[in-house]
């Protein structure tokens, strides 16, 4: 029993030494009703809302529009707003826009392996179909038959 | 916001030890590192649909497979219902940084009350994916492994695509086979993202509910500050995130 109340102890002192070493986020803010507090959540709120509105106007041009516009617009349009989102997520509900530059940097910077990846298996998989597109090749084939 | 701003002023010993360069707790930081491997996991996952996808000559239509909503029989409604999956997700995601935000100043009972929220609306978005992976599986017949036999009727598949496309219907009308292996990929990829996907949601469900025991218990009161909730609040958040890029991967493009 004494034992696993000193456990408790320790723990509270471990953690509570890292709040005072490291993180501005601990430091105590008391008030809940301070204006401080209040354009937080404001923020919070304006965030929500941006984010279901763009949800909204993709899911707009998904069953109105992705028939009518060339494929390669409807991508870049679609990718340009799931990055927009995605934007607003990581910076304001993950607070990574409130943290140290030099750990934004460090947290985004691995990211940067996704734009080879894409880039590199996706026209892989173009090359690919092109190599195999037997209907092409058949249709060639017969043009110089007729000739 | 304010903890960057306390603590931006240049100092000259800003790595000589005895407070971290970077201001945040070592656990925090651990917990971004974790979300950067899984964030690579993820697209790894998403990338090779993406291949998959590119190197097939045509592909399963969202609007046409995603075409049902709960107890409205056969009506053709695309989107709407992922589109609530998304709703539910985000409002979540809410009242998670809501939770935070109470931890921040210690209120204990705000805590307990939007991590309760966070919890229902997780349990919500789990249940609409229950719901559509049954729908898939049973009336139309789509699960991991199948579409495999080159016997299947070709209008079994047929109605996954955009029939009104003239080459997916010239596709068809000459290699019905192509269209069948897509579908086959298509259903393997669906599964197996969403489903690693709906596994993180499980597990950030329980995760909320264990801090939602700690925070009625008083657990983190007693700590003094409520920074688990901050952790598990950046792996919530980040499983939002990747449903934002497997939304726009599945349904949208």
């Amino acid at each position: 029993m004494s034992s696993h109340a000193n456990n408790d102890n320790v723990q509270a002192l471990y953690e509570g030494d890292q709040s005072k070493l490291y993180s501005g986020v601990m430091s105590h803010h008391t008030d809940v009703e301070s204006t401080e507090s209040k354009t937080q959540i404001k923020r919070i709120w304006k965030v929500f809302w941006i984010l279901l509105a763009v949800t909204l106007v993709e899911v707009f041009i998904g069953m109105q529009l992705s028939t009518s516009m060339p494929k390669a617009l409807l991508a870049f349009i679609f990718l340009g707003l799931t990055l927009f989102k995605a934007g607003y997520i990581v910076a304001i509900f993950m607070h990574l826009g409130d943290e140290k530059k030099n750990f934004m940097i460090t947290v985004l910077i691995p990211l940067v392996l996704f734009v080879w990846f894409i880039i590199a298996f996706l026209a892989d998989g173009s090359f690919w179909l092109h190599m195999n597109d037997t209907s092409k090749a058949r249709d060639h084939g017969t043009t110089q038959i007729a000739k | 916001m304010s903890q960057a701003t306390a603590t931006t002023a240049q100092e000259p010993n800003l790595w000589g030890g005895g407070r971290s360069p970077f201001n945040v707790s070592y656990g925090k930081m651990m917990m971004w590192f974790f979300l950067l491997s899984d964030a690579l996991t993820f697209g790894a996952f998403l990338i090779s649909y993406g291949t998959t996808r590119f190197f097939s000559a045509v592909w399963p239509n969202a609007n046409t497979v995603f075409k049902s909503f709960p107890f409205m029989g056969h009506s053709n409604l695309p989107l709407l219902f992922v589109s609530l999956m998304t709703f539910i997700l985000i409002m979540s995601s809410v009242t998670m940084v809501l939770a935070v935000h109470a931890g921040h100043y210690g209120d204990k009972k705000s805590v307990a009350t939007w991590l309760l929220w966070t919890i229902i609306g997780g349990i919500a978005f789990l249940g609409c994916q229950a719901w559509e992976w049954t729908h898939l599986a049973g009336e139309c017949g789509g699960l991991w492994g199948t579409f495999t036999d080159v016997n299947t009727p070709v209008h079994e598949y047929q109605q996954f695509f955009n029939m009104n496309d003239a080459a997916v219907a010239n596709v068809f009308h000459t290699q019905p086979l192509v269209a069948l292996q897509s579908t086959h990929n298509f259903f393997n990829y669906f599964f197996t993202i969403t489903g690693f996907h709906g596994g993180h949601v499980t597990s950030g469900v329980i995760f909320n509910i264990l801090m939602l025991v700690n925070t009625v218990n008083g657990t983190y009161e007693r700590r003094g500050h409520y920074e688990m909730v901050e952790k598990i609040g950046l792996y919530w958040h980040f499983v939002d995130l990747v449903w934002v890029f497997v939304f726009t991967c599945f349904y949208l493009l």
